[in-house]
């Protein structure tokens, strides 16, 4: 009988935790899906979702404030898009905040992504429609990469175009680079120069030492030494 | 002479074969799945006749619930732990390593906490019922039961079946919370994840529809086990070779079942998402 009473005792602490652990998860998905906090609406129109499901998170500065609550097809170009947002976070959003579509890294989910008005403006109101922003598709991304890789193998060619003239010595730097007799000739100027050079300081301790012009070498020598 | 023997010889299974179905196996099959659902119908039809078990169901409960926690607990842990470490290497490769809880905690809420779950009891509770109600017929105490007044279908059978039912789902909730333990234990051997941080992205990765579908079809696994476990069981024949017999085909049948109500299930979810 004791041990009958121990068991269902045991029984009652296991079912007990178990039913405890659940509501726990339930809550703590429901509170990340703003089932438990109090919520007001915004919606905008959006000219394409980019791929945005209902259930998908709603951010602001970079923190999840709330859910994707409906999508549906207004005409054949407007989507129109509710999202449930958390009260708490209605003073930061003012009236001119755009909402636009991202993503949430390179494989992640699409997010709604609500960036901030100008803080003079007033905050929103419950069902008021925000401006949207069109989000950049991975085809567009994928179009400008197309000019920019066209654009890298032109620059490319030219470049192939200007060694091949360099190594075959066109042009002045490619006969500097390439071509041997005009390496030796500047060689040769440079011989010259340092002979002539060293043949002007000859004339010149000459020119010192001669009677005409000791007295002229001897009136700068003066100056020199006064300063 | 020895035409006229070879002549019996060839005819003889000829005979044999007009007293047998075309495909024996197939006439079985379609008889068990007849008296099962047959057991089915008995079964919710005592379930809401009075007098009502209480004290029998809550001793099943018990046996059921409490006394399987810890291989279900060690299971779980062993189950999320390992999950981690052979998933962490495809993640690194991608550089999403930073995924590694979201997507081992999908897995187990989804699927794998829910089916290991109910094959452990399957192999624990379901082949324990069928051995228990196979030698409780071959020692006659069913046929006692009824001379004393009692329904033995009621006491010995609904008892049970509710009590699995119930039971493993409560199961699943802890297997499922020790797996994300073992997950927790895995990540923190070659990282450093907070448990905050942890919990956080688990919960950010889940979602109702992952949660619900999951939670609802292992009430569907527990009756499954504890109904084919008593069919099994109760309906036993062949002496003492018929409870080896009941406690074997009970775990096959059954195993065999919760793969079908998962496919099923999976099937049926889908189609709302």
């Amino acid at each position: 009988m004791k041990n009958s009473n121990g068991n269902k005792i045991r029984l009652g602490v296991f079912v007990s935790i178990g039913l405890a652990l659940f509501i726990i998860a339930v809550y703590f998905i429901g509170d990340k899906q703003q089932l438990f906090n109090e919520t007001f609406k915004i919606s905008g129109i959006f000219k394409d979702v980019s791929g945005l499901q209902v259930g998908n998170n709603v951010r602001f500065s970079g923190i999840t404030i709330g859910v994707v609550e409906n999508i549906e097809i207004v005409s054949d170009t407007a989507v129109k898009v509710d999202f449930s947002i958390d009260d708490n976070t209605r003073k930061f959003i003012k009236k001119d905040a755009k909402i636009t579509i991202g993503s949430d890294g390179l494989m992640g989910n699409k997010v709604a992504i609500i960036i901030p008005g100008t803080q003079a403006k007033k905050q929103v109101q419950n069902n008021d429609y925000l401006i949207t922003t069109i989000p950049v598709s991975i085809d567009e991304i994928m179009v400008n990469l197309k000019v920019t890789t066209a654009n890298a193998a032109n620059i490319t060619e030219d470049l192939a175009v200007l060694m091949e003239s360099l190594s075959s010595g066109k042009g002045t730097i490619g006969k500097l680079l390439m071509d041997t007799v005009f390496a030796k000739n500047i060689d040769q100027t440079l011989v010259n120069i340092k002979q002539g050079t060293g043949g002007f300081k000859q004339n010149m301790d000459a020119a010192s030492n001669n009677v005409l012009l000791r007295g002229y070498f001897k009136k700068k020598k003066k100056e020199k030494e006064k300063k | 002479m020895g035409k006229n023997n070879s002549s019996t010889k060839e005819t003889a299974p000829d005979d044999d074969s007009k007293d047998e179905p075309l495909f024996p196996n197939f006439n079985n099959f379609f008889t068990e799945v007849t008296l099962i659902s047959k057991f089915t119908v008995n079964i919710f039809k005592n379930i809401f006749r009075p007098p009502y078990e209480f004290n029998e169901l809550l001793k099943q409960c018990y046996n059921v619930g409490c006394r399987s926690l810890p291989l279900v607990g060690i299971t779980g842990f062993i189950m999320g732990l390992v999950l981690t470490i052979q998933s962490r290497p495809t993640l690194e490769a991608f550089g999403a390593e930073s995924w590694l809880p979201a997507m081992v905690a999908v897995s187990i809420i989804r699927e794998i906490g829910p089916v290991i779950t109910a094959l452990i009891c399957s192999g624990k509770v379901g082949s324990g019922i069928g051995a228990e109600l196979a030698s409780m017929r071959v020692t006659e105490q069913i046929d006692a039961m009824e001379v004393s007044g009692i329904n033995p279908f009621k006491y010995i059978v609904v008892t049970r079946v509710i009590a699995t039912t119930l039971m493993l789902p409560v199961l699943v909730v802890f297997s499922d919370v020790i797996s994300l333990a073992g997950s927790f234990a895995a990540v923190n051997i070659k990282g450093d994840v907070t448990f905050y941080l942890f919990f956080a992205q688990v919960i950010e990765s889940l979602d109702f529809a992952d949660v619900f579908p999951a939670f609802i079809k292992t009430f569907f696994f527990g009756f499954a086990i504890g109904m084919i476990g008593c069919f099994k069981g109760y309906n036993s024949n062949k002496g003492t070779e018929g409870v080896g017999i009941a406690a074997n085909s009970a775990v096959v049948l059954s195993s065999l079942l919760i793969f079908i109500i998962d496919m099923i299930a999976v099937q049926f979810t889908s189609l709302f998402q």
